[in-house]
């Protein structure tokens, strides 16, 4: 998986802005105000499900409609991976998948129909901006423990990357 | 400016829009704006410190668009956070027409996205 910021507010200008009007620096006043725009690459559809389930976000992802799906492009779960027989397993049905796939639009029948047989573990692309308040939200309950190990890797990059830009916004919003 | 239809990571996107310049990011938008898929307008966002605005004002405002975000500063200062689209869509109502004109005009000022100003606001341009 890879994460970009791709853009956030300039959270010193905001300050300045608290600045010139004798307004006293609290952080919860500019959650709102402070935005992120993130591209996320090569992340399963089962964390992009999970993902969109937060609603105060703008996203747009890849079309499968439009774009052709590949055997390469997929995620295979660490608890596949390290289990000799689950990986067998995986790849046979995958190999099967795809060649259905394959099969399907030789046939005729378009990419947006012969999708419908592809897997959740297909990779996908995305554009996500959302607000400080959204994203505290979205981390906070996607990095407990409870959370699927790649929703939860998604969202300890996106925390970390949104802590390097406002460092200070998260330290302060951390320590109340 | 990500399409849905795009395969392409994201610095080939950039490079591209870097290479093609404005008259491509023109056609990405005018077919955006054409097609009605407003949703990547939802990617540039602006915040505005509003200053003179009473609160009845900025009620009327935040209950006619809900995705307009609008904290009280002081006596009537605001800061205000909103995305394009929801910018577009102030504007398209009597509700909101005179806010976003302010809007724009200060975009205008500033020199801040001409190109979008120009495709979705272009009513009020040739109306000047």
């Amino acid at each position: 998986m890879r994460v970009k910021l791709l853009y956030h507010t300039d959270f010193d200008a905001l300050k300045r802005v608290l600045v010139q009007k004798s307004v006293p620096f609290d952080p919860e006043v500019l959650l709102d105000h402070v935005v992120y725009m993130f591209e996320i690459e090569d992340c399963s559809r089962v964390t992009t499900h999970q993902l969109v389930r937060h609603r105060a976000v703008s996203y747009d992802q890849e079309s499968q409609r439009f774009s052709a799906a590949t055997r390469e492009g997929v995620v295979i779960p660490p608890n596949v991976a390290s289990n000799e027989a689950a990986c067998k397993a995986y790849d046979e049905a995958l190999k099967m998948v795809y060649s259905t796939y394959e099969k399907i639009i030789a046939a005729g029948v378009p990419k947006e129909d012969a999708r419908y047989i592809l897997p959740s573990a297909i990779k996908t692309k995305l554009v996500m901006t959302l607000n400080a308040r959204s994203l505290m939200h979205m981390v906070w309950q996607r990095t407990a423990l409870q959370a699927q190990w790649e929703i939860r890797e998604l969202a300890t990059t996106l925390q970390s990357l949104a802590r390097d830009a406002t460092p200070e916004l998260w330290t302060r919003i951390i320590e109340r | 400016m990500r399409r849905c239809y795009s395969t392409k990571a994201i610095e080939d996107i950039e490079s591209e829009l870097e290479q093609k310049g404005p008259e491509y990011w023109k056609y990405l938008l005018t077919k955006a704006m054409q097609d009605k898929s407003l949703d990547v307008l939802e990617h540039f966002t602006l915040t505005l410190l509003v200053e003179g605005a009473s609160e009845a004002d900025v009620g009327v405002l935040v209950r006619s668009f809900p995705y307009l975000r609008a904290t009280h500063l002081k006596d009537t200062d605001w800061l205000f956070s909103m995305n394009a689209r929801t910018l577009v869509e102030i504007w398209k109502d009597s509700r909101g027409k005179d806010f976003a004109s302010l809007v724009v005009s200060e975009l205008d000022s500033r020199g801040v996205s001409p190109i979008f100003n120009e495709l979705a606001f272009g009513e009020r341009l040739h109306a000047g």
